[in-house]
């Protein structure tokens, strides 16, 4: 896969539109510029989770915490999640991440053994340098495959 | 979807729900477009059967979106202050996700009424998928 990145974290009216009806949301501010001007808002709002997006579509810039880029994806779970915001975040605004505390801790696990959580705190801040919203992100890193129920 | 919401008037105990039945890889797979989140065991059979799984299971972060529309939907997207959710039982290609809210607090932090929300999303057999909360206000304070 390519990977170009341009600079900062664009957040884009038609991306805003394509993660909103990825998770089946209908919500006109999403959608129509007009429906959302006419809620004062200066662009459509992107939804709670958006910067999921963003993140992973992050310029060379952003850093993610090295403890969380270390995980084995076969064997890592996404506990919890938590975006917190200052504002709504719009179509418009160029987003920069940076990484904020991190935590590191275990737990015996009942099906999977040791655990290794990571929480991970990252700040997104616009093109004006203020901080929009915090984003903290809990992984589980298993000591092997997590046996789950078939469908 | 939202018409004007007074704020003043919310109680605890008001409830919303909705459902998405018989979930399947495509929603997966969009989302996956729409994320950029590609890890393989959520869209490839054969990296999950090497990961010892019967087949994909859906990105927590999916479902997460979807159950965030109970508070989007009640109060407008712009209008969600915070919105975080745990991940349980993982969800399958089959799967139906029912999403439920609840108001369990109405109170005002400096002069701005906010209301903090318990969120689940459920499959059919009643597990739970993800425990979430929001806490909703009015985006410009007391601004008309």
């Amino acid at each position: 896969m390519a990977h170009i990145h341009p600079p900062g974290l664009p957040v884009e009216r038609g991306k805003i539109h394509e993660f909103a009806n990825a998770i089946l949301d209908e919500h006109p501010h999403y959608h129509d510029a007009e429906a959302a001007a006419a809620a004062g808002l200066p662009g459509v709002v992107a939804p709670p989770t958006f910067v999921m997006a963003a993140a992973l579509h992050s310029d060379p810039d952003t850093k993610i915490a090295p403890e969380l880029a270390a995980l084995d994806t076969r064997y890592a779970l996404h506990g919890a999640q938590e975006f917190t915001f200052e504002r709504p975040l719009v179509a418009g605004d160029v987003l920069r991440a940076e990484p904020g505390e991190v935590k590191t801790y275990e737990k015996e696990g009942k099906r999977g053994g040791t655990m290794k959580f990571v929480e991970a705190e990252t700040l997104y801040r616009d093109q004006h340098g203020d901080v929009v919203l915090r984003s903290r992100t809990t992984a589980i890193q298993t000591a092997g495959v997590v046996k789950d129920r078939a469908p | 979807m939202t018409g004007a919401i007074d704020w003043k008037a919310l109680e605890v105990g008001e409830e919303r729900r909705f459902e998405v039945p018989d979930v399947n890889r495509t929603h997966f797979v969009r989302y996956a477009g729409a994320s950029g989140d590609f890890n393989p065991i959520h869209h490839d059979q054969t990296f999950a059967e090497k990961a010892g799984l019967p087949t994909v299971f859906g990105v927590g972060m999916w479902t997460a979106g979807v159950l965030s529309r109970i508070a989007s939907e009640w109060f407008g997207p712009e209008n969600v202050k915070r919105y975080s959710v745990r991940f349980a039982t993982r969800l399958w290609p089959g799967d139906t996700i029912h999403c439920h809210g609840r108001i369990e607090r109405v109170y005002e932090e400096k002069g701005v009424p906010h209301a903090d929300l318990a969120l689940t999303a459920t499959n059919q057999k009643g597990e739970t998928l993800i425990q979430g909360a929001a806490s909703v206000r009015p985006w410009r304070g007391n601004q008309p």
